[in-house]
């Protein structure tokens, strides 16, 4: 008896011993893969690209971060990506609110992003509403009369049904009665060409998309969507301000991981993610494309997800969409 | 700055040393990458990414636009060689390139594919060069009236495609369609065809099913023929293994053809590379002499579309360099590595940063010629490949399918879908149906559909918006004629002696 126990406490040990630190220190062994749900191109791709670039750069990781596009329906395809890599450690995705959006309103869209493992929220993005720089409507007022004269003739340039482009325009169809209509682009750059051209009349774009199109003349900002005015836009009203009384629509974006993924795991991407929002590169690119970039950890991200999916729930029933879940 | 002072002040940048020598990198591993089935140029420049971070934002560029023109000229050896396309831009040549090589004309094919390579691409950098921004402007006018005419126009080439059964050719198409429309619809966030698979949410990528139903699916109609005879003769002697002086003749409109269809093309942000490469081989199969000859290893099918793939780069600078805006996956990098170099991609990129504007096009110029340096000495080199017996190619080429189509997303789901396709493909190939209408309908059917319901959204259901511009009426006049093409004259002949060929 006694010459079975030793050797049996001896591995009890070790293996106490070893698995402390080795949980503790958990790092990524291979390429991690960093799910995007837009195409190439898009804010949320460039937003991602941004994170692996500056993880490369500064050598925050012991591996690459490979960003991997998944479009198609909304959130729904990287979100099933996601969700289909169950307790790898090694899948993250950037979401954005669409991933809470979708479930809200699609059945096929079952993967809720409460249920995956919310590694940290990094910043929440106000938005322009733009025209071209020679367009008759100079204000947000003279585009909704505009509507309301020709219903339905007026075009707005954007992604999916679900986004945010979606959710103004349909807040302020619902406060003035005006009614235009919503052209659905797969990418990015074929939105903004779609407004360049001057086949829609107005479009919804990130600051860091729309900067560089404003300063060379070809864009002009008529409203930002924000609770404040953007330091670099001083000039130009929140909808709010404009007199459209609509809730707020913030646009986030933060990381996510695997369902089931380790505390460990989760807890090294959010040590990652805060070094990452420490950067001087990080913190020139919050302040170059007017972002709001208040880092919050994991601890906190659940619950204002959970929170953040009750108003955003409210704003679709008050926009007039179905909501199913 | 005028062109002419740019172009000379691009040139003092592309010819510093160290800019050769990237500009050199970025064109060989290009060329490696377009070898490579599965492995692509956006991939490529997103693991390169890091190191190019010491390097000057020209130097940078330089390289990285070396990789993404550089696939495109290796993307057609596997074509051609064994039937698998390398990259999506090169699934047009697998038709007449394979052919040509089971004609033991593998050789002559793969220099005249590195040729229109060359000339296209270069016609496309001086086309940018002299026209990006009027040609922006024109990139412009398209709107989704102007994308739904272009995909008509490219859908109507199945008449071009299908072979002695129209009928056949045409249920080969539809089943294209259908197989496009998997996954999740953007207007509705709606799935639509999944049978209950999450991993088709984001539909199939046309990589898979290209390699399953040519290249797996011939594997499979060769070995079911039994007949060892059928190893691919490859005549010895260097004469043989390269273009003869009659071949390059007859490609000269294909050369012309593919270098503007593919800046064309290349120029508008909502079509890729492989629309253009499709469309160039249309409109060469539509005006040739002989059209019975095409899917029988007609070199001007091989230059056609491998010429517009190349010129197709050109063109895609176009919209980012001159708007900011990128036209695909692997511009879309090009543009965010630009940010983070502290370069500002926009309109104003050309004026503020001349050193990465015009040196980036002077570069392109000295990179079609190292591509054809380098590709042209390998020519020889991998018309060897066939000399390999059956037992071991066969092996060898389902090895490389296998790799290609897991290295497209890195899901063990595509590499069932690759079955799948292969056997698809075989059973199409007993049956005598032909199978490039399927990829046409494939690529081309997501983009025509998005763009015909674009439209209907912003007229409010009216259909005469697609008609209203003249470009699209235009191009669906052409759509049309090319459609009723087969019931008139020489073209119908031509049709109906490849029917009493058995072809």
């Amino acid at each position: 008896m006694r010459r079975c126990w030793v050797p049996l406490l001896a591995a009890l040990a070790l293996l106490t011993a070893s698995a402390g630190p080795a949980q503790a220190q958990f790092k990524p062994v291979r390429t991690v893969e960093f799910v995007v749900h837009g195409g190439p191109g898009s804010g949320n791709d460039v937003f991602a690209r941004q994170l692996a670039t500056i993880i490369e750069q500064d050598k925050l990781a012991p591996v690459r971060f490979q960003v991997v596009n998944k479009p198609g329906g909304g959130s729904t395809s990287a979100a099933g990506y996601v969700v289909s890599k169950k307790g790898d450690q090694h899948v993250i995705a950037c979401f954005t609110n669409i991933w809470l959006l979708d479930p809200l309103v699609q059945q096929a869209a079952v993967n809720r992003l409460h249920d995956m493992s919310p590694i940290a929220r990094l910043v929440v993005e106000p938005a322009l509403v733009v025209v071209l720089a020679d367009s008759p409507f100079k204000t947000l007022g003279q585009f909704i009369e505009a509507a309301k004269a020709n219903p339905g003739k007026l075009r707005w340039s954007g992604g999916s049904i679900t986004s945010r482009e979606n959710t103004v325009r349909q807040l302020l169809m619902q406060v003035t009665g005006a009614r235009w209509q919503f052209i659905s682009f797969p990418s990015g750059g074929e939105r903004l060409a779609a407004l360049l051209g001057g086949h829609v009349e107005m479009m919804i774009v990130d600051p860091s998309e729309a900067g560089e199109q404003i300063r060379a003349g070809k864009f002009r900002a008529i409203a930002q969507v924000s609770e404040r005015r953007l330091p670099g836009f001083q000039d130009i009203p929140t909808i709010k301000e404009a007199g459209f009384d609509i809730p707020n629509v913030p646009q986030m974006r933060g990381v996510v991981g695997a369902p089931g993924m380790s505390a460990e795991a989760v807890a090294y991407y959010e040590d990652l993610f805060f070094k990452v929002s420490q950067t001087p590169a990080w913190k020139k690119f919050i302040e170059d494309s007017q972002l709001d970039g208040e880092f919050v950890r994991a601890a906190q991200v659940k619950p204002f997800l959970l929170s953040f999916e009750e108003t955003l729930r409210d704003i679709l029933k008050v926009a007039g969409a179905k909501v199913i879940r | 700055m005028d062109i002419f002072s740019g172009l000379l002040h691009g040139f003092s940048v592309a010819l510093q040393p160290a800019n050769l020598f990237w500009c050199f990198v970025g064109c060989f591993l290009g060329t490696v990458v377009g070898i490579l089935p599965g492995l692509g140029p956006a991939a490529t420049i997103a693991l390169l990414l890091p190191l190019t971070f010491k390097m000057d934002p020209a130097s940078g560029i330089i390289m990285l636009a070396g990789i993404y023109y550089g696939a495109k000229y290796g993307g057609s050896t596997t074509s051609i060689l064994l039937n698998i396309p390398g990259e999506s831009s090169s699934v047009v040549t697998c038709i007449d390139g394979h052919a040509m090589a089971r004609n033991g004309r593998a050789g002559p094919a793969l220099g005249i594919a590195a040729i229109a390579s060359f000339v296209a691409g270069s016609v496309g950098i001086i086309l940018l060069t002299v026209l990006a921004p009027p040609v922006a402007l024109f990139a412009l006018q398209f709107s989704s009236p102007e994308y739904f005419a272009l995909m008509c126009l490219g859908l109507a080439l199945v008449v071009l495609l299908s072979g002695p059964s129209l009928i056949k050719g045409l249920l080969s198409l539809l089943l294209g369609l259908w197989l496009t429309s998997i996954g999740t619809d953007l207007f509705t966030a709606q799935s639509r065809f999944i049978f209950g698979q999450p991993q088709l949410l984001g539909g199939m990528d046309f990589v898979v099913i290209a390699i399953g139903v040519f290249a797996i699916a011939e594997v499979m109609a060769s070995i079911d023929a039994g007949d060892k005879a059928r190893m691919l003769p490859v005549p010895k002697g260097l004469r043989n293994l390269l273009p003869s002086w009659e071949e390059l003749k007859a490609c000269r409109f294909a050369f012309v053809n593919g270098s503007i269809t593919g800046f064309v093309i290349g120029v508008l942000p909502g079509a890729g590379a492989a629309i253009s490469s499709f469309i160039a081989y249309g409109i060469e199969k539509a005006f040739s002499k002989h059209p019975e000859k095409f899917g029988h290893g007609a070199p001007e099918g091989v230059a056609a579309p491998e010429g517009a793939n190349n010129a197709d780069s050109g063109g895609a600078l176009v919209p980012l360099l001159t708007l900011g805006i990128p036209g695909g996956g692997t511009t879309a990098i090009m543009l965010s590595a630009l940010v983070l170099w502290g370069v500002k991609p926009g309109p104003l990129l050309m004026t503020e940063s001349p050193d990465v504007f015009w040196g980036l096009v002077a570069s392109m110029y000295i990179g079609n010629v190292v591509l054809l340096i380098l590709n042209l000495p390998m020519v020889p080199v991998f018309a060897q490949i066939l000399r390999m017996p059956v037992h071991i190619l066969f092996p060898i080429i389902l090895g490389i399918a296998l790799v290609g189509a897991y290295g497209v997303s890195g899901r063990l789901f595509d590499i069932g879908l690759l079955v799948g396709f292969g056997l698809l493909g075989y059973v199409m190939v007993k049956l005598k149906y032909p199978t490039p209408p399927l990829i046409l309908g494939f690529v081309l059917g997501d983009a025509m559909e998005r763009a015909l319901r674009q439209s209907l959204t912003m007229s409010q259901g009216d259909l005469s918006i697609l008609v209203r511009g003249w470009i699209s009426a235009t191009m669906l006049i052409l759509a049309i004629v090319i459609l009723l093409l087969p019931l008139f004259g020489r073209f119908n002949q031509a049709r109906m002696k490849a029917i009493a060929e058995g072809g």
